[in-house]
């Protein structure tokens, strides 16, 4: 339950951290739960989810309040893609998921250095 | 410790995809985050066509700007500082990556934002010097200029902060990963300097020199003589006054000779430049018809300036109230001036005037005197002069340039050549706009263009008082001596030594028959007493203002949807000419029959313009490729096509045993030839579009594309099916055809009505409905009302913009 809770937290924290302009708070974010969870399997997902959450959440919230559709078929033709507004929009959504994955798979590393004995 | 190193391996790599982008991709985390990033084109769609206030530094008093359902901008301002600086702003908010790049190419700085494939074209703009014209032109601007600068700038750096406060800057901004810096009042200037370079700055003498070289001084000034070989359709047929002494010109002391111009190595390198800093003709129309010959009873005006067709649009149509102004028309994103458009007693338009504007000289040099050129009779040394161009993902370039007395050294291959441009003398051409805005009669309109020197232009005029007028405003430049179609030798006897005074430039004023024209043809007869350019490139094949006379000619009364009609006009002059000629030299055929049914129209459904313009460019090449190839030339015959179709005309209607037919010592005339052409053209289409001559409509090989200005092909409009062609009212040069008619207006002052419309949209933002929401109205030759503020509020669906100081 705690581990639940440090992830919401983590969560709540990067999608306020995007939020406020810091794109990279889902790379923080990940590495503390890595760094902070004993065990990988679980950091490391989170972390995913976490970072997925920071930036698909503001996203949705745009596309609600705005309207993106328009804006992901031009991101699209700008990068080559013709009007294909679904690949801007998953690739924000990776961009947002590999930077907490990363986060937490480099935090968990780093745990299992400094406490190999009780890193999983 | 595997686990570890692989962690810090993948970490890395997706930070620095993040950070700093990876390829061709940009910086991931600024560019995709969804709140700061390229995404936020989404919420500036949406709030950019809402009611707001909004609380700008700088301003005196409060302003009030009325958006129209289609983002025309109406401000109202209760001091002239704050109508500049309101202005400045809503260009920003709308086009400032637009105003951004703009400024960038002038400067010579986009290698800065994206890379090496800029480098070409920043060498050639820090060479020829646009800045170092800005700054003096800057130094030396009127209280006036200075007063629409400074508040203008002041407007453009309010939307930057906003904008950076916000994470509101346009995507494009995100996606290359750069702010924008503060804007300044020499910005304006380079702006304009922009437009100046793609509509006068030209190559012709060295073509001449490439063309001489290889065809011979025979065939070349024959072929592409000073004089036209055929009517030109002048708008001022005289009398002249006799020639004078040229008065002289502005002096070019203003620039420090320490700052550097230069151009690039002559004609290959200059060629070699992305399209649009070279001047490669210009289309344009414009004219007026007098109370005397319009149906209201008032004068009439139109005018269709013809450009490169960009989304955005290079125009952004707004309106102005403030105690000095009362304008209605376009501005250019970036500059402090409505350049088209009308006021409360005048209207104008412009085209180019194409005018010889460019000069290149010959430096003589020797071994004896390292460094140096001789100018009458002394040995002066260049100015040397270095820059650094920074360049993304590269070392920043080093460049230096010579200045001569004449200008900037392009080339020191063979010869050194040096050029001379009357783009390069500053200029007050910001303070003649406003002057222009400002006036109430010709006068006055008159008076203001004196200041105006380059490019030059035909500006037409009419007022409320039912008076019309056309004046090609800007510098003639007189040498003293030599053939200036030609590079010509720098020792000074052959310089530049003052332009046409201004009194006697091409004019007129309320003439007899009530109708004034240009179309970029030459203005005045074979009498003119003094030189204004060839007919080899400088001015545009007469076609366009032959048909535009043609149908201003009759008696009859004319309207403003006559204007209309006229500007979507696709009737093919040159095709009325010769295609009888055709008809009477071929056998009969079912392209014959098409032919012969024809009404000289360039429409998308017909197969018969098709054949007259396939026919026409076998003709020419019939008549002249055994030519160039033969003798080598290193032109391009396209370069030159203007030049020899008027020449093949002339030949066709008049001389058709000219010995331009005869080569390899054969017997053909023009008969034969076009014969030969003719069966030429069936082939090809046959093989192009199949063997039914009835389905070879023009639309199937004819089409228009309205190309996105950051050439992000996904963002163009179209291509679609669109007639005319290089040649009619309606121009459509090029296959797909981008360049054409940039805004279309007309003016009835008896109706008291302006209509107008523009390709294109108000908003640089793809994702807004204003990036080119106008583009379908303009390809149905439909216009839309130019309301007043007033009128603009009360109607359905405007939304205001209250900005407070």
């Amino acid at each position: 339950m705690r581990a639940l809770a440090g992830v919401i937290l983590a969560a709540i924290v990067s999608i306020a951290g995007v939020l406020a302009g810091a794109w990279w708070a889902p790379f923080v974010a990940g590495l503390a739960i890595g760094f902070v969870q004993p065990r990988a399997r679980f950091a490391v997902p989170a972390g995913a989810i976490v970072g997925l959450l920071a930036w698909a959440l503001p996203l949705a919230a745009l596309q609600i309040q705005y309207g993106a559709g328009s804006a992901a078929e031009s991101l699209a033709a700008i990068m080559g893609f013709g009007h294909l507004g679904a690949i801007p929009i998953v690739l924000t959504c990776t961009v947002g998921l590999l930077l907490g994955l990363t986060g937490a798979w480099l935090g968990s590393a780093a745990r299992s250095l400094a406490y190999p004995a009780i890193s999983r | 410790m595997i686990n570890a190193i692989a962690a810090l391996i993948v970490c890395a790599a997706v930070l620095y995809a993040a950070f700093a982008g990876a390829g061709p991709l940009p910086a991931l985390g600024p560019a995709f985050n969804p709140v700061t990033g390229a995404w936020t084109m989404a919420a500036d769609a949406a709030n950019s066509s809402q009611s707001q206030t909004l609380r700008l530094a700088g301003l005196e008093k409060p302003v009030n700007v009325t958006l129209e359902p289609d983002g025309t901008s109406h401000i109202v301002a209760q001091t002239d500082h704050d109508l500049f600086l309101a202005t400045g702003y809503m260009h920003a908010r709308f086009r400032l990556f637009q105003m951004d790049l703009l400024r960038r190419q002038g400067e010579g700085r986009l290698s800065e934002v994206v890379g090496k494939a800029a480098l070409d074209s920043d060498r050639f703009e820090l060479q020829l010097g646009l800045l170092r014209t800005a700054q003096a032109e800057w130094n030396a601007a009127s209280s006036r200029s200075r007063l629409a600068g400074i508040a203008y700038a002041q407007g453009v750096n309010d939307r930057i902060s906003e904008a950076e406060t916000n994470h509101q800057l346009p995507a494009m901004f995100a996606l290359l990963g750069y702010q924008p810096k503060p804007w300044t009042p020499v910005d304006s200037l380079i702006v304009k300097g922009d437009m100046t370079q793609t509509l006068n700055f030209t190559d012709t003498p060295l073509v001449m020199a490439l063309l001489e070289k290889s065809l011979g001084a025979d065939l070349t000034s024959q072929w592409f003589a000073t004089l036209p070989p055929n009517p030109q359709s002048p708008y001022d047929p005289g009398p002249y006054p006799p020639a004078v002494a040229p008065a002289p010109i502005a002096t070019l002391s203003q620039v420090s000779d320490s700052e550097a111009v230069a151009a690039a190595d002559a004609y290959q390198r200059l060629a070699a430049l992305p399209a649009g800093l070279i001047a490669t003709g210009g289309d344009s129309n414009n004219w007026a018809v007098a109370e005397s010959r319009s149906a209201s009873g008032g004068a009439l005006m139109a005018g269709d300036p013809h450009l490169h067709l960009t989304l955005p649009a290079i125009w952004y149509q707004l309106s102005w109230d403030s105690p000095s102004y009362h304008v209605s028309g376009v501005s250019i994103p970036g500059t402090p001036a409505v350049l088209i458009g009308h006021n409360q007693h005048i209207s104008w338009s412009l085209t180019d005037a194409q005018n010889q504007q460019t000069f290149f000289y010959l430096e003589h040099e020797d071994s004896a005197h390292p460094g140096r050129y001789l100018w009458k009779g002394a040995w002066k040394s260049y100015n040397n002069v270095s820059y650094d161009i920074p360049v993304l993902g590269g070392p920043t370039e080093h460049l230096t340039v010579k200045l001569s007395v004449h200008g900037p050294v392009i080339t020191e291959r063979g010869q050194t050549t040096s050029v001379w441009w009357a783009g390069n003398i500053p200029s007050q051409d910001l303070d003649v706009l406003l002057g222009i805005d400002q006036a109430g009669n010709y006068q006055q309109f008159r008076d203001a263009l004196r200041g105006w020197y380059s490019p030059t232009h035909n500006f037409v005029y009419a007022d409320d008082h039912g008076n019309i007028g056309l004046i090609s405003a800007g510098y003639y430049p007189q040498v003293a001596a030599g053939q200036p179609w030609l590079p010509m030798p720098g020792t000074g006897e052959d310089d530049v030594v003052g332009t046409i005074p201004f009194d006697a430039i091409p004019q007129a004023y309320n003439p007899p028959d009530g109708i004034l024209w240009s179309a970029n043809q030459r203005q005045v007869t074979a009498d003119y007493p003094y030189y204004i350019g060839t007919t080899s490139n400088f001015f545009e094949p007469p076609y366009r203002a032959e048909e535009i006379h043609h149908m201003l000619s009759p008696g009859t009364k004319l309207s403003a949807a006559d204007m209309m009609a006229m500007q979507t006009d696709t009737r093919d002059y040159l095709a009325s000419e010769i295609v009888p000629v055709l008809l009477q030299a071929i056998p009969g055929s079912a392209e014959k029959d098409l032919l012969a049914s024809w009404d000289y129209r360039m429409e998308i459904n017909s197969p018969a313009a098709t054949i007259w313009w396939t026919f026409w460019q076998a003709y020419l090449a019939s008549t002249f490729d055994s030519y160039w190839h033969s003798r080598d030339v290193k032109v391009a015959r396209s370069e030159v096509n203007n030049a020899l179709g008027q020449d093949l005309e002339a030949w066709t209607l008049g001389d058709p045993n000219n010995a331009v037919f005869k080569y390899g010592g054969s017997s053909n005339t023009a008969v034969d030839v076009m014969r030969l052409a003719f069966t030429s053209t069936v082939s090809t289409l046959t093989k192009q579009l199949g063997s039914d001559p009835s389905t070879w409509t023009w639309g199937q090989v004819h089409q228009r594309v309205i190309e996105n200005l950051a050439q992000v092909k996904g963002l163009d409009y179209g291509p679609r099916p669109d007639g005319g062609d290089a040649y009619t009212p309606l121009a459509a040069p090029d296959f797909p055809s981008s360049h054409g008619p940039s805004w279309r207006m007309v003016v009835d002052w008896g109706a008291g009505t302006f209509q107008a419309i523009y390709p294109g949209g108000q908003s640089e933002n793809p994702a807004s409905t204003w990036y080119s929401d106008r583009v379908d109205t303009w390809f149905n030759g439909k216009y839309a009302a130019m309301l007043t503020a007033d009128a603009a509020a009360k109607a359905g669906g405007a939304k205001t913009w209250s900005m407070q100081p």
